[in-house]
């Protein structure tokens, strides 16, 4: 019993770096752009939320910094994808190795130095005290909620049942109808990869100051990609990107318990899991049914530059 | 009135390609530069250090060579796989793999050098092959994306590497705590400190550019590359050709492992992979497709690489590079899009 309430609290706070990465990402390929810089956003965003609460001990200002920085770095590679229209891949992965570089760099001088302050878990009265999932689900730190509740239901709200959705998902099936109808494109597409990279910032805050808490080089560990996968396989929707990372989170947690209970698996090994799991994963959804496939299909567009003059 | 407009054209010369890339090239380098500039580095001091240590003597070219052997071999694999249409970022656990299997060989299979290494390099082919075998099935059957589950296997190939390295195969002399005993199967030496491994990688470049330019197969190959619905038309067995170019790309990589571990560190250790698929990446998109260009995108990646060793000691670490060669690759990426623009002068008409 005691294991089973430890693994179910472990699995959602793990699981809420991959949620909240894996929702930046759904913006930004509902849009039609791939960003493939989701792991050098989070190490950015980890190294300066970690950065921000050894200078200044508030939690929420990491948090905000993390993801100003995640914007601006966003909006650079929103410039250069569409504005530009370069290649999305290779910017991706160029944003990664920057990113990943870039705050390998800064975390020298942080390597190891535990977080003076976190997010702390808050126990929600009565409902903490249920047994097993009591303190899973109501001691978590406050981003915890926000991150599988409020956010997912804010952007299934704004992708399904606005205008706006409409129009900024039109933008990632068929951007040369969208454009006809006058749906500002160009824009739509650099506001929502910026926001998209913001999340992805503030899951590497979330990491740093809710998860871990602490920086060290590697900390990040293959996080993005995962989050990449994830939105693939929860079929560019918010909340099958958050189950789905709740999934993961359960995964990575499984390595966790195993250290602690001391299993006769070395931990390289059982710290493999997420890698292989996403992978499994990854296969999984094409044995499902065509209809199922058809409603889980990538944006019609995504990958692709738009050019108004090429058509 | 004449008015000059800029027009994007559907393909870029090969000149003006060129030149955008060299701009891109020497801007990430200037950016760099400002940045050192700004920590409060001595920019002279620093780039006298990194010319002497590069190309100011014979041991700096002999560690450029040594560096260039694996970059050819992942900068080769990740081209091969483009040609076919596949992202292959899993040459960094490829090789991984490959060097795995070449430490089992050289471990358990005991003979003299002659007989065991030929093995090792079949191993290491064949280390890199398993690694892309289930992305590269996954991709031809089921189009799942081959770019995240090669770069996922990466993390698995590395965690393994480090595990057999602090664990079972550690060292049983007890002087390190995170690599294998040194390997006597040795690679022979070609020039100084540079092994035989960096004259065949070579070869292997020039091998594969002949045939995919020269037979018929590479045309197939490259044709199921750039069109598949061409190639489907045209009744090339699009499946085969991409099945089969994978699993060759996975095995040049596992080969960069075999030759890294046989010829240079000589033991298996920890973080081998040393970033080497990562930065073939770099290679691929500096070489564009072309066999001439991955040695020449391997040569400019490896003096990076030294230079970044080099200046360990005034505090640049391997980070310092990893985030270069990210700066390089975004401004040649925004160069290849730019240099598909041309001014152009619209035609003159009459009322």
């Amino acid at each position: 019993m005691d294991l089973l309430a430890g693994l179910i609290q472990t699995s959602i706070l793990a699981g809420g770096v991959l949620a909240l990465a894996a929702l930046g990402e759904v913006l930004s390929q509902r849009v039609g752009v791939v960003n493939l810089g989701v792991e050098g956003l989070i190490s950015l965003g980890a190294i300066t939320g970690i950065a921000t609460v050894v200078a200044i001990p508030s939690p929420l200002l990491g948090l905000v910094l993390a993801m100003l920085v995640g914007l601006i770095v966003g909006m650079v590679f929103a410039t250069a994808t569409v504005i530009i229209r370069a290649n999305q891949i290779l910017c991706g992965l160029a944003l990664t190795l920057m990113g990943t570089g870039v705050a390998a760099m800064i975390g020298k001088a942080y390597s190891g130095v535990p977080a003076p302050v976190t997010f702390e878990p808050i126990a929600i009265p009565i409902l903490s005290d249920l047994p097993v999932v009591g303190r899973g689900l109501f001691t978590q730190n406050v981003l915890v909620y926000v991150i599988y509740l409020v956010l997912p239901f804010c952007i299934h709200h704004l992708l399904f049942r606005t205008r706006r959705g409409l129009d900024l998902r039109a933008v990632g099936e068929n951007p040369a109808a969208a454009d006809a109808t006058g749906i500002p494109v160009r824009q739509i597409r650099f506001l929502y990869v910026s926001l998209g990279s913001a999340l992805a910032a503030g899951a590497g805050a979330y990491l740093t100051l809710a998860f871990v808490p602490s920086w060290s080089e590697g900390v990040v560990a293959g996080r993005g990609w995962i989050a990449v996968a994830l939105v693939i396989f929860a079929g560019y929707r918010p909340w099958t990107a958050v189950l789905a990372a709740l999934l993961f989170g359960l995964i990575t947690s499984l390595g966790f318990v195993g250290q602690a209970r001391n299993w006769p698996i070395a931990a390289p090994i059982l710290s493999m899991l997420p890698y292989l799991g996403t992978i499994g994963l990854m296969i999984v959804p094409v044995l499902a049914w065509q209809k199922v496939r058809r409603l889980m299909a990538a944006p019609a567009a995504l990958g692709q530059p738009y050019f108004r003059d090429i058509r | 009135m004449m008015v000059m407009r800029v027009q994007r054209m559907p393909s870029e010369s090969f000149a003006g390609g060129l030149a955008a890339r060299l701009v891109a090239i020497i801007l990430a380098l200037l950016v760099a530069a400002i940045a050192f500039a700004w920590t409060g580095a001595d920019l002279g001091k620093l780039g006298a250090h990194v010319l002497k240590s590069t190309f100011g003597s014979r041991f700096g070219l002999m560690d450029i060579c040594l560096i260039m052997t694996p970059l050819i071999l992942t900068g080769l694999a990740v081209t091969i796989a483009q040609k076919v249409g596949a992202w292959n970022i899993g040459a960094e656990g490829q090789f991984s793999a490959g060097a795995f299997a070449a430490t089992s060989v050289a471990l358990y299979v005991p003979g003299p050098a002659v007989l065991v290494l030929p093995l090792m390099v079949v191993a290491g082919a064949l280390g890199g092959v398993i690694w892309i075998l289930i992305p590269t099935l996954a991709r031809a059957y089921a189009d799942v994306s081959e770019l995240i589950t090669t770069l996922l296997l990466n993390f698995v190939g590395i965690l393994l590497v480090y595990y057999v390295a602090t664990g079972p195969w550690l060292d049983p002399s007890g002087l390190s705590f995170a690599s294998t005993a040194r390997l006597p199967p040795e690679i022979p030496l070609f020039w100084g400190d540079v092994h035989w491994g960096f004259p065949l990688a070579v070869l292997l470049t020039i091998l594969v550019a002949v045939v995919l330019n020269y037979t018929r197969w590479g045309y197939e190959v490259r044709i199921s590359g750039s069109n598949p619905s061409v190639a489907h038309y045209a009744a090339i067995p699009f499946r085969r050709h991409l099945i089969v170019v994978m699993i060759l790309s996975g095995a040049i990589a596992g080969l960069a492992g075999m030759f890294e571990l046989a010829g240079t560190t000589h033991r298996l250790q920890g973080g081998i992979s040393n970033n080497f698929g990562y930065v073939g990446i770099m290679v691929a998109v500096l070489a564009r497709g072309s066999a001439l260009g991955v040695l020449l995108g391997a040569a400019l990646m490896a003096v990076i690489l030294k230079s970044g060793i080099s200046l360990q000691t005034q505090g640049v670490s391997m980070s310092t590079v990893i985030a270069l060669t990210g700066l390089i690759l975004f401004f040649t990426a925004i160069a290849d899009e730019l240099s598909h623009y041309r001014v152009v002068r619209p035609m003159r008409t009459e009322n």
